[in-house]
């Protein structure tokens, strides 16, 4: 559909709002109240008798009555129903539409699509026709609305100080091609972010034609392009690598957080979980096998099969070492070989992994691949270039995209011409260079050289104050552009709301600069598709099709059939380069400056969804730390012996760590003469002597949320050297510094809280889940009902043992008197019955599904100083666990080299839920679908509920976090009151109208999105009409966080359907419920993970927490006699 | 030693309590009655903007509910009437009268005409109309006979307690499909309606919930 036609402008919307009396100035406008006053006094007290007195008493009633005032208007004030004026062709009010789009990226543009409401969007999910996302988003594109709405982004053009008007920019710009047309650009420099747009492209193309002198260059700090590069190198010409994970059997990852960071990685995840989806012991032969190589922990390091820490400036090293075996075992060139071993040297690593490693990738001909990170240098993209021709990946899970030809200066070059002097005028175009530019280009001393320098950008930051005049910039949803997905299939940007400020799109400004007659970005966007997709055929007609399916089939780039490299090419390129290894030691660290999980590279800091979005990894929220190995900690001073155990730094013992707050200490990294000061946080996994840190905080000029939040680590950054130093040296400095941590406890004690096994151990007992945890011996759940179907299990939900009464979800309600008959009641068709279940062996922990709840679901964020107090909001919290295998080493010191799993834990609504027996108000119940319900305005905040809940997923609105800001919590009613102030307004227009917003005093929890499942049966109910077809079918209720997963870990659906997905999922061998022997039966359930390691591999016995759990069921068992031969069936 | 207390006093007590029992029931009785909504919604009856008249449009007229509710049997919302769809009539008839000045301002303007609201729920209630409508519930059942009304006024409570009558004796109010917008229609024979109604809910699986999650999200 078209959104561009009438949108409402409803300029009255504060009509819209309850119709009080403010004042007594208005109350004063009645006209019986105006006599009384307009008399001097009311003929005073003398007079107050018989028919005076009553006059007065009347037209006291009479003012008050009409100034609503009266018993009824004082409960239920006035209200008033705005329609259009002339309704929108299908708009329907109540309904929301949904728009395609996608989420622009340098390189993959996330295709989208977005829920508007009133032409109003509000929630964003993937595109699910684009099959090779399947409707997954990451979490910057779910957290993307919030921008929309951000009070504090620029709302006009600034010139200096001054508003302008938009008319003055149109000057501007006309003035600047007036002025650089006759010398072809000599002078004008253009400074752009990445863009996989056509458009934008044509347009520079044209501006580089019509000013042959301009500069134009593009920089983003996360660069990503050495894959690229490295590819053009050795193929000459323009190329992408693409990896097809779906087909790999063997995945090698080198310091590549493909699963995370990478570009892409929404894909990505979804392609390699393919491989790890097992229904049975036949599908776990066939499972794929993940190594990873990393200096840093990270999203991908922890679904690894092997893991291996290395340093990253030792990942060419690395390769290197991997080729010379590949080429030993594979039989190759023995001269390169042994070329790339001396030139390799030595590394700290067993030299069986690496050859173990390449047999395996080498024996799975074909259907291996090495996947580089992509900021590692470009011999080493090389080598990994070579090792996938080695391995015969080329053609199968390696494919090479061919690229349109783009030429842009760096922005080295810019800064070099604008040291000479060669610049007059730059115009910078989004991205924020006085902030993330490599600090020894000193950008803003540079910036500041220039005579004239435009800025066009979403907010008023740091490069905007060293700017002369500042145009705002549109947000993706108000615009009209396209771009392309990794792959190069062609998506359209198209808005769902006209721009809500003053403001200008890039495209718009490209092409006044070029001097076009119609800046038009809807026509721009038509024309480019009209040239270079639709030549033939009715252009306006495939454009809307282009609109409706939100990308356009087949128009990937061409795959470059890749012919092989020959050995005197690739030697001769690499001997170019450096590919030795290096030496880090404590007081020489590895420096790593990588893009934060939560805000990226900086842009984002001012969105309270993903600064509170806890890191997968650290689980920090709010601010970004030094991340260091437990060994360095150690060298540093931090005493892990006498604090009994560290986290994260700090010692339990001394309770440094209590609640969310973590008790971390200030350290100075010092690289060349450079100190950035930050709170550390010790970080099991890491490289021994690797310090990460985020990049992304410390913003100087930023709005009211990301304001004060962690520090800056761009300084440390230099050209040319990417985001890795050398040589750093770190010092504790004494003082103390508070993180919001949401995670205190790391490991699992030995407890079978999140099972895994190795792909052997379920080989050799396909329920091995039943026998971990307290279910192998406690009396079994079902009892002697045990034997039921899950079917019947859920709709009857059988006593067993159990002295309670159960609900009979099955059952009609016992008080309608039709179905009381038994003839009807044999008719009666039950509520379905909803689960859900998580397969924590595709779960990565991406976060995407924390931040699409919190977007569906109006979550409210809560400021760090909540989270210190452990009350954060979200109604899906990932834990992460580390196993050492080793539980007494675990209580004196953090493990350096431990397993990570992690496990997504919502409301599991459980079929007999503790938390229901403890209200004494009956505010949370059971539904009979089975859902446990919280009746929000019924609620009184005793906080039972969650004291009782064994799985603490309950969350408490300890105060109005949607009223008070999060500074003046404990102002009370003193605060101001948000709902009155100016941004109010644009906040609340990202609300789901479907959701109740929760105020203070209440309790709240995952509800598996109940607004979803209520319209689906309501949808379903308004088709059947006179019939008893009212089931919903399977597939049609999909919970945000369900539809968000890029791994499509969870499955959502009908638990009393036998032939569901949900139900299939759940009949797995690896089923079992979390914390089953309390008897919650929860509806949540989860397949167990499996790793699956090479038995040949030198850590082939890590499988981390199966020891754990055995050495606790060691000593466990001999304190408990129970029945051993039960089939733990918490599970259903 | 005299009586400290008189011998009246002896009544004392019990006539305490009495007051008390008295004064207390009152109190309850006084608050079911005038502060629930059917007392204090059941009659509300504001001044419009425009003096919309229901019993000529719908009674003499004819004018079919979703003529200008259009959509109420597709969305949860009964869509109020844009100033075009006045216009598409009274363009021709009545163009002139000053009563209708507000919508054709509205109309010409863009401005929407403020009516104001009579019947509502509370937020965290989650009414839906279409599948009210879609399933044999009648408007006449929370709207009262909106028809015959020259002013609409409130006419039924739309309390919690009035929307579990229904939800609890769903045969009591469900009609045929192509009854459902004939505000007048009554059955012909109330006892053949009734064993019709029983079937109805039966065969339709007819099941309104009756738990939180129904209304509440």
């Amino acid at each position: 559909m078209n959104p561009e036609m009438n949108h409402s402008e409803s300029n009255s919307a504060d009509k819209a709002g309850p119709h009080y009396w403010r004042s007594l100035d208005e109350l004063a406008d009645k006209p019986a109240f105006k006599d009384w006053l307009h008399r001097e006094f009311p003929e005073g007290a003398s007079e107050m008798d018989g028919v005076n007195r009553r006059n007065f008493l009347k037209i006291m009633a009479a003012s008050f009555a009409v100034a609503g005032m009266g018993a009824a208007g004082c409960r239920r004030p006035e209200q008033n129903i705005l329609p259009y004026s002339k309704q929108p062709e299908g708009t329907i009010p109540g309904i929301p539409v949904y728009f395609t789009t996608s989420f622009p990226d340098g390189k993959d543009n996330l295709p989208l699509v977005v829920e508007t409401h009133q032409h109003r969007p509000t929630h964003i999910e993937g595109n699910r026709d684009f099959l090779p996302y399947g409707g997954a988003v990451n979490r910057y594109a779910s957290a993307s609305v919030l921008n929309l709405y951000d009070p504090d982004r620029m709302t006009s053009s600034y010139e200096g100080n001054r508003r302008v008007s938009s008319e003055r920019i149109k000057d501007v710009l006309a003035g600047l091609t007036a002025k650089f047309s006759p010398t072809k650009g000599q002078g004008l420099a253009i400074l752009a972010e990445p863009s996989s747009s056509p458009t934008r492209l044509r347009l520079k193309k044209l501006l580089q034609k019509t000013y042959p002198r301009l500069v134009w260059a593009e920089y983003s700090p996360a660069d990503a392009d050495n894959p690229e590069r490295a590819a053009s190198n050795l193929f000459g010409r323009p190329l992408r690598p693409l990896y097809k994970l779906e087909k790999a059997k063997r995945v090698l990852s080198v310091d590549a957080d493909f699963l995370n960071g990478e570009p892409g990685s929404v894909g990505m995840a979804r392609a390699f979980n393919k491989g790890r989806k097992v229904k049975d012991q036949a599908e776990a032969k066939k499972m794929n096998r993940l190594y990873v190589v990393e200096s840093a922990f990270s999203v991908t390091g922890t679904m690894g099969d092997h893991r291996l820490r290395l340093s990253t400036g030792n990942m060419t090293a690395f390769l290197s070492l991997l080729v010379a075996d590949l080429l030993e075992l594979g039989g190759g060139d023995p001269r390169l070989g042994s070329f790339l071993k001396q030139r390799a040297g030595s590394l700290p690593v067993d030299a069986n992994w690496i050859r173990e490693c390449a047999r395996d990738l080498l024996e799975h001909g074909g259907y291996g691949v090495v996947v580089p990170g992509s900021h590692l240098p470009v011999e080493a993209q090389q080598l990994a270039i070579y090792a996938n021709q080695l391995i015969a990946a080329n053609g199968k899970t390696v494919e090479y995209a061919e690229l349109p030809k783009d030429e842009s200066s760096s922005l080295g070059e810019l800064a070099t011409a604008i040291r000479e002097g060669k610049i007059e005028s730059l115009l910078v175009l989004g991205g924020n260079p006085v902030y993330d530019a490599p600090a020894d280009l000193d950008w803003k001393a540079l910036q500041k050289s220039v005579p004239e320098v435009i800025r066009h950008g979403y907010y008023f930051d740091e490069t905007s104050i060293e700017a002369n005049i500042n145009i705002a910039a549109t947000h993706y949803l108000e615009s009209w552009s396209d771009g392309r997905t990794l792959d190069g299939t062609y998506v359209p940007i198209q808005p769902m709301i006209l721009p809500l400020f003053d403001s200008f799109q890039d495209l718009e400004i490209l092409a006044r600069l070029a001097g076009l007659g119609v800046a038009d970005a809807y026509g721009m966007v038509l024309e480019t598709f009209t040239g270079e997709y639709a030549s033939t055929g009715n252009a306006d007609k495939a454009f809307k099709r282009l609109l409706a399916t939100g990308f356009l089939p087949e128009s990937s780039f061409r795959t470059f059939k890749a012919g092989d490299i020959r050995v005197s090419e690739i030697q001769e390129n690499l001997s170019r380069g450096t590919l030795g290894s290096r030496t880090t030691t404590a007081t020489n660290l590895e420096v790593r400056l990588v893009p934060d999980n939560s805000v990226g590279t900086g842009f984002y800091n001012n969105n309270g969804w993903l600064q509170e979005c806890p890191d997968p990894i650290t689980k920090l929220t709010w601010d970004n730390a030094i991340m260091i190995s437990p060994a360095l900690a150690t060298h540093l001073g931090f005493d892990t012996k006498a604090g009994d155990f560290l986290i994260g730094g700090v010692s339990k013992k001394s309770s440094n760590f209590k609640r969310g707050r973590e008790e971390s200490r200030i350290a100075e990294l010092v690289v060349d003469g450079v100190t950035v000061r930050g709170p550390v946080h010790i970080q099991p996994g890491l490289d021994d002597w690797t310090v990460v840190l985020p990049l992304g905080y410390g913003r100087l000029q930023v709005g009211r949320v990301g304001k004060g939040t962690g520090f800056n680590a761009y300084p440390l950054s230099r050209s040319g050297e990417g985001l890795i130093r050398n040589g750093g040296q770190l010092t504790l400095t004494g003082e103390g510094y508070r993180l919001a941590n949401t995670q205190e406890h790391w490991s699992m004690e030995g407890r079978a809280i999140l099972r895994e096994g190795n792909v052997k151990t379920y080989m050799e007992d396909a329920k091995f889940v039943a026998h971990m945890g307290m279910e192998s011996h406690s009396p079994p759940v079902y009892g002697h009902d045990k034997g039921m179907s899950a079917q019947e299990k859920a709709l009857s939900t059988p006593r067993g043992g159990s002295s309670y009464e159960t609900p009979d979800f099955g059952a009609p309600p016992p008080n309608v008197d039709v179905w009381k008959d038994p003839e009807a009641r044999a008719k009666f068709i039950p509520e379905q019955q909803w689960g859900m279940s998580i397969d924590l062996n595709s779960c990565t922990g991406c976060n995407a599904c924390v931040v699409a709840c919190q977007s569906e679901n109006n979550i409210p964020i809560v400021g760090k100083d909540q989270i210190m107090r452990g009350r954060e909001m979200h109604w899906i919290r990932l834990d992460r666990y580390y196993s050492s295998g080793d539980l007494e080493a675990n209580r004196h010191s953090l493990p350096s080299d431990p397993q990570a799993s992690i496990m997504p834990v919502g409301c599991l609504h459980c079929e007999m839920a503790p938390c229901e027996q403890v209200c004494p108000v009956n505010a949370t119940v059971h539904d009979n679908q089975g859902l446990n319900v919280m009746a929000y305005n019924r609620c009184v905040g005793t906080r039972y509920c969650a004291n009782n809940c064994p799985y603490k997923v309950r969350r408490f609105n300890f105060f109005d976090y949607n009223k008070r800001s999060t500074d003046e919590f404990y102002a009370g009613p003193i605060g101001t009151n948000q709902y009155k102030t100016e941004g109010a307004a644009l906040k609340s227009m990202q609300k789901n109208p479907d959701v109740t917003v929760r105020m203070r005093g209440v309790m709240e929890k995952c509800t598996y999105c109940v607004q979803r499942i209520e319209q689906a049966k309501i949808a379903q109910r308004v088709v059947a009409k006179g019939d008893n077809n009212i089931n919903v079918p399977d597939g049609i209720i999909r919970t945000a966080c369900q539809s968000a997963c890029p791994s499509e870990a969870i499955v959502f659906g009908d638990v009393s359907d036998a032939k569901s997905a949900v139900s299939l999922m759940k009949e797995n061998d690896r089923n079992y419920s979390l914390l089953g022997y309390l008897n919650t039966r929860p509806r949540t359930t989860y397949l167990a993970r499996l790793r699956n390691p090479n038995p040949l591999m030198p850590d082939y016995d890590k499988a981390l927490s199966r020891k754990e759990y055995k050495s606790v069921q060691a000593t466990s068992k001999d304190a408990y006699h129970g029945d051993e031969s039960h089939d733990g069936d918490g599970g259903h | 030693m005299a009586n400290l207390f008189p011998k009246w006093s002896n009544a004392v007590p019990l006539k305490v309590i009495v007051a008390v029992l008295v004064l207390g029931g009152s109190v309850v009785a006084g608050v079911t009655y005038y502060f629930t909504p059917k007392y204090s919604r059941v009659g509300y009856a504001p001044k419009q903007p425009v003096a919309y008249n229901h019993y000529l449009h719908a009674e003499q007229l004819g004018i079919d509910c979703r003529y200008c509710h259009s959509h109420v049997d597709e969305s949860g919302h009964a869509n109020v009437p844009d100033a075009a769809t006045c216009m598409n009539c009274h363009s021709q008839v009545k163009k002139d009268s000053p009563l209708l000045e507000p919508i054709r301002t509205s109309y010409e303007t863009g401005e929407p005409v403020e009516w104001v609201r009579i019947h509502k729920v509370p937020d965290y209630v989650y009414f839906n109309h279409a599948v009210h409508v879609n399933r044999g519930i009648s408007c006449v059942e929370c709207h009262g006979e909106i028809n015959k009304m020259e002013t609409v006024y409130h006419a039924e409570p739309l309390s919690m307690a009035f929307c579990l009558d229904c939800h609890r004796n769903p045969e009591e109010f469900i009609r045929p499909l192509d009854e459902v917008y004939n505000l007048n229609w009554t059955p012909e024979n109330e006892a053949a309606h009734e064993e019709w109604a029983r079937e109805a809910v039966i065969d339709w699986n007819v099941n309104p919930p009756q738990s939180c999650s129904g209304c509440h999200r």
